[in-house]
């Protein structure tokens, strides 16, 4: 009995990416996909947000970011990284200034890999996500009692 | 007879002791002192003379010494203002004074003619006590706030000129004892029934003014009160005149007996004189053309300002109007005169203070502004518009006189009165910004006076069938929340980490402050027991009718709410201390929160920064200021013309007005409490259903499947099982409030109460929702508050103009009167009904109006006025937008309910048309500018109010 899974609001960043996964991203947000099925919402606002999804790899530059963010996000919350570099840095994991995947930053739930990632991967992560925010919620209504 | 000579003589005593002891050990004392005794004989005087108007006759001897006493204190002011006209050398004020000069001369000449000795000539009765309460009471208490109060001021002023090297001389002793023989020319005014004595008692006010706003002696002050004492001339000449026509044929000089003149076939005689005493009430009342001297005023120390513009010398201005409001009966020149005057000050002045950001300028305009309402009110002339007239003083005084006080203090504290040095006063003077907040409610809000009185306003216009002033009612009063919720706003700010620099303020000035603040609470949760024992047996005696405008359960229900809303304000209630703090949103990261300090691009940190609204390019000072000076001018000039033009019989002839009494058909408590309980019960599950019903159909509507049917209900019990943490700890508390005053509005409107009442309950359940967002002090939600107050500006000249609409149709304000009428209201008020849809737009937050707030992917403001909350708060958002959805639907669905049963389907059909139109519109178009929002509902408010209530209000008369 979870209404978290029923209702996954969530806010998308995008961290030091090419930006295929940022389109990838929006693009699973359009009509056609017609996300609102599943009661998502694209809040753009943290304070309102269940889901993280993040895209591209962080950097010295939005590891703060990142965080800030994370830490705006309301219990239970979950973090999916959407992408190749979200999940480990990828093509850029090399490069000077990267530090690497989001679990550098915060503590990730789902890695949705690709490059760039599949709507259809996107949503599949989502739905996993969704799970875990119901298993987080049932935790944290456990430990309200 | 003794309490009132005491009452005149006691503080002149203590004028003469404060200006012999000049110590502040010395000064203290005596003023704490005395202003206790004024305070306790104003209050036996109340207790002696309540219900019992009384005239008092005097010995021949006394009544001649007083009358040459009067007319050589005139003699001698005259002569006080012509000596100060040749220090400063001002041309105006020269020829002013010897032209007031001669008049008093005259006036004197006649006055000592033994023919004209009165043998009674005091009087008194409630009105009366209720000045002498207002005088008593309110006025020593800021006589005791000026000890506080002028010793930081004489402090700040030894720094600054010790800074310029010179020396700042201690005249306090002549401040306070100006304040106390301004009280003392004040009961002068409110007992006296001679008007000879009377005018002795306005001169002394309008010279100890002229004094006091000349205090600090800068350039500044001495200008300003060249001006107070130029435009007061201007009505202390017109008193004169007056009383030098009444003089000319032999009417007696008392107030009581001009109106038993007017109403005989002497009324003739009158028509100047009565024109002209207008004019003077006009004058000390600062309404256009004469209102400069007021706003010049607030240059003056605070207590000037406080003692000034909300208890006293204003107050003496709508006081003598108030005593000639039967007269307007008879003479339509001067009726139509006076109430144009005050509607256009009040709708002008309402919107010039929005331009405002200094706290004084805005106090002082919204001071003109209530004034022109009572000078209106007491223009028409009927029972009903003296009940509001007298409420407005009372509460106007009360609110005024702690917002005056507060912003005294605050300067003090903060060393700037500029409202946007305001922000988050919350956290660093608690206690005072919590009184400060109260006064600005019970300036703005249901259920306070101040609105219950505006509401009796209305149906008075709409009684006498004055279009054009109910239009100015609705326009100024949207204004009129604009700009206190826009400064409460910058009030109720929450910084965490502020410094308290509370700890300075002296005890004199919290105890004056707490003393009103307790007055105030006092009078709203005593409204029932005011209106039924002390203004009805007024009003039954001099207009010889007991208005009865809304039921004693809706005054009690009200009662409740205020004790509600102090228990907001002033204790501990609500705060969720628990609950986990979180910072602002600012975007990227955000460095240091209270100052809303984040990282910018470039590694800069950068600083958000946001000021209020002022629409200088909509309302510009000059012109309008300009614009109200010609108007009022020229309806002054037009009166005057009109008395020479026309012939007596017309201008004798009285005013014509429809005797329309509103019926009382509402339900009783037990039947408001269940409907109460209906409407909490029914809407939330209703409103859900729609809302998933509208996210369905827009999803269809854009080639989609779209949610669930109970998505809203999935998301709002999501929402509550979130982690509890907020930004603030108050803003869950002010939500809980606007909820609760939802429920509360939707309650009475399906058990078939009030209407007028519900609207400005779902007003107030809005503001408390701005004052949630305001609270954070973010950037975004401060915006979305912002455009928030816009939209209720916007909307609610529509919703009065529904009302009034509604009135005019039902002949009652009660919504269960639908339920006995042969055909529905429809039919009587398609322009309003489609007035009603425009706004429902606004009113619901859809496109293209959705500024403050969008259900809708991004937005510029992030999540507009909802940005803050989070968890449980936000749940309680949409719960609340629920049962507005309901209701207003349900304001829809009245329109087509007659005494049919059938009508009830035909209402529920129009619903689902209203409503499937809204997610139409709201599908089909996209976010317009504010300036449009604005702009095309004061437009449409006013074509379809012009042309529907001119219909409905002024054809009878045809």
């Amino acid at each position: 009995m979870g209404y978290s899974s029923k209702s996954p609001w969530l806010i998308h960043y995008d961290g030091s990416s090419c930006n295929g996964c940022d389109i990838e991203v929006l693009d699973s947000l359009t009509p056609l996909y017609d996300l609102e099925r599943f009661g998502i919402i694209n809040t753009g606002n943290p304070k309102h947000a269940d889901i993280f999804l993040v895209t591209g790899a962080v950097n010295h530059q939005n590891m703060n970011v990142v965080k800030h963010i994370y830490d705006q996000m309301m219990e239970p919350k979950v973090v999916v990284a959407c992408g190749i570099c979200a999940c480990t840095g990828g093509v850029f994991r090399d490069a000077y200034n990267v530090i690497g995947g989001v679990d550098k930053a915060i503590p990730v739930d789902v890695y949705a890999p690709g490059c760039a990632v599949r709507p259809e991967t996107i949503i599949d992560a989502v739905l996993k996500a969704v799970e875990i925010l119901d298993e987080k919620a049932a935790k944290l209504a456990g430990n309200k009692r | 007879m003794a309490t009132l000579g005491f009452l005149v003589a006691f503080p002149l005593l203590v004028a003469v002791a404060l200006m012999v002891f000049r110590t502040d050990s010395a000064r203290d004392p005596i003023v704490i002192g005395s202003a206790a005794v004024i305070g306790a004989a104003s209050v036996v005087c109340a207790v002696q003379f309540m219900n019992a108007p009384t005239s008092f006759a005097v010995p021949y001897d006394f009544s001649f010494a007083g009358n040459i006493l009067s007319a050589a204190i005139d003699l001698f002011l005259c002569g006080l203002v012509l000596a100060f006209a040749l220090r400063y050398r001002n041309f105006a004020m020269l020829v002013l004074a010897i032209v007031q000069f001669i008049a008093s001369i005259w006036c004197a000449s006649m006055a000592i003619a033994p023919e004209d000795i009165m043998a009674e000539p005091l009087y008194i009765d409630n009105l009366s006590i209720i000045m002498i309460l207002i005088v008593g009471l309110v006025g020593s208490a800021i006589c005791i706030y000026a000890l506080g109060y002028m010793k930081d001021f004489q402090h700040h002023e030894e720094a600054e000129a010790e800074k310029r090297g010179e020396h700042a001389p201690d005249r306090r002793h002549q401040f306070i004892a100006l304040m106390f023989l301004f009280l003392s020319g004040m009961f002068i005014i409110v007992i006296s029934d001679n008007m000879d004595w009377l005018v002795a008692g306005w001169e002394i006010t309008t010279v100890c003014s002229f004094l006091m706003i000349g205090y600090t002696r800068t350039p500044e002050a001495r200008k300003s009160a060249i001006l107070q004492i130029n435009l007061n001339m201007v009505g202390g000449l017109a008193f004169h005149i007056a009383l030098i026509l009444i003089h000319l044929v032999h009417i007696p000089l008392s107030i009581g007996g001009l109106i038993e003149v007017a109403q005989s076939g002497e009324a003739e005689y009158l028509i100047i004189p009565i024109l002209l005493l207008s004019i003077a009430g006009l004058t000390k009342a600062a309404q256009m053309p004469f209102h400069r001297w007021l706003l010049g005023a607030m240059v003056a120390p605070t207590p000037t300002s406080a003692l000034l513009h909300s208890s006293t010398m204003v107050k003496a201005g709508v006081f003598l109007l108030m005593k000639l409001a039967p007269a307007y009966l008879v003479f339509p020149a001067a009726s139509v005169m006076v109430v144009m005057v005050g509607g256009v000050t009040f709708v002008l002045c309402s919107f010039m203070a929005i331009t405002q950001s200094n706290a004084k300028r805005v106090l002082a305009y919204s001071t003109i502004a209530n004034l022109g309402l009572i000078s209106a009110c007491a223009g028409v002339g009927i029972a009903e518009a003296a009940w509001a007239g007298i409420f407005l003083i009372i509460f106007h005084t009360v609110s005024k006189s702690i917002l005056f006080l507060c912003v005294g203090t605050v300067e003090h504290r903060i060393g700037s009165r500029n409202i946007e040095d305001m922000d988050g006063l919350f956290s660093r003077l608690p206690r005072l910004t919590r009184f400060m907040m109260l006064g600005i409610l019970g300036m703005v809000v249901a259920p306070f006076g101040m609105l219950i009185s505006k509401w009796a306003t209305l149906v008075s216009f709409a009684e006498t069938g004055n279009v054009v002033f109910l239009i100015l009612l609705a326009f100024g009063s949207a204004a009129t929340f604009f700009y206190w919720a826009k400064w409460l706003g910058k009030l109720a700010g929450v910084a965490q980490k502020a410094e308290n620099v509370e700890a300075g303020v002296h005890k004199t000035e919290w105890f004056a402050i707490g003393f009103i603040a307790v007055l105030m609470l006092g009078c709203c949760v005593g409204l029932p027991v005011i209106s039924l024992g002390v203004v009805s047996p007024y009003l039954e005696r001099v207009f010889g009718s007991n208005p009865q405008f809304l039921g004693v359960d809706n005054m009690l229900i009200m009662a409740v709410i205020v004790a509600f809303i102090a228990i907001v304000f002033l204790t501990p209630w609500g705060r969720a201390s628990k609950k986990r703090r979180v910072e602002v949103y600012l975007g990227g990261t955000c460095t240091d929160p209270d100052s809303r300090r984040f990282h910018g691009a470039m590694g800069r940190t950068m600083t958000s920064v946001k000021r209020n609204w002022y629409m200088t390019d909509i309302f510009p000072e000059k012109t309008v200021t300009a614009v109200g000076i010609i108007v009022c001018g020229a309806v002054i000039l037009m009166a005057f013309a009109a008395s020479f033009i026309f012939n007596p019989d017309v201008l004798t002839g009285g005013a014509f007005y429809i005797e329309r009494i509103p019926r009382l058909v509402g339900p009783e408590l037990p039947g408001l409490l269940l409907g109460i309980v209906v409407f909490a019960v029914v809407a939330p599950v209703l409103g859900c259903l729609l809302d998933g019903l509208d996210r369905k159909v827009s999803a269809h509507m854009q080639g989609r499947v779209g949610p669930r049917l109970l998505q809203p209900y999935y998301d709002v019990r999501k929402l509550l099982a979130k982690e509890q943490a907020s930004v603030n700890a108050v803003d869950e508390a002010y939500i809980t409030c606007a909820i609760i005053f939802c429920i509360l509005a939707g309650g009475m409107f399906i058990s078939g109460s009030n209407l007028l009442m519900c609207v400005f309950l779902v007003t107030l359940a809005t503001l408390f929702v701005i004052i949630a967002a305001y609270s954070a002090r973010s950037p975004f939600a401060d915006t979305g508050a912002d455009r928030e107050c816009l939209q209720v500006m916007s909307y609610e000249p529509m919703l009065l103009i529904m009302t009034v609409g509604f009135f005019a149709a039902t002949q009652s304000f009660d919504v269960a009167s639908l339920l006995g009428l042969d055909a529905p209201i429809i039919i009587q008020l398609v322009p309003i009904f489609l007035g009603l849809l425009f706004i429902l737009t606004i009113k619901l937050r859809k496109s293209p109006f959705d500024y403050s707030y969008s259900h809708h992917a991004h937005q510029e403001l992030v999540k507009g006025i909802t940005t803050e909350m989070e968890g449980r708060t936000l749940a309680k958002v949409e719960i609340m937008h629920w049962c507005e959805t309901v209701l207003f639907l349900m304001w829809t669905g009245m329109f087509f309910i007659w005494d049919n049963p059938i009508s009830i389907v035909v209402a529920l059909v129009a619903v689902a048309v209203v409503w499937f139109l809204e997610v139409f519109i709201d599908n089909n178009s996209a976010r317009t500018k504010w300036q449009f929002g604005l702009k095309s509902a004061w437009l449409v408010a006013l074509v379809v109010g012009v042309v529907n209530l001119f219909y409905m209000l002024v054809t009878p008369f045809i």
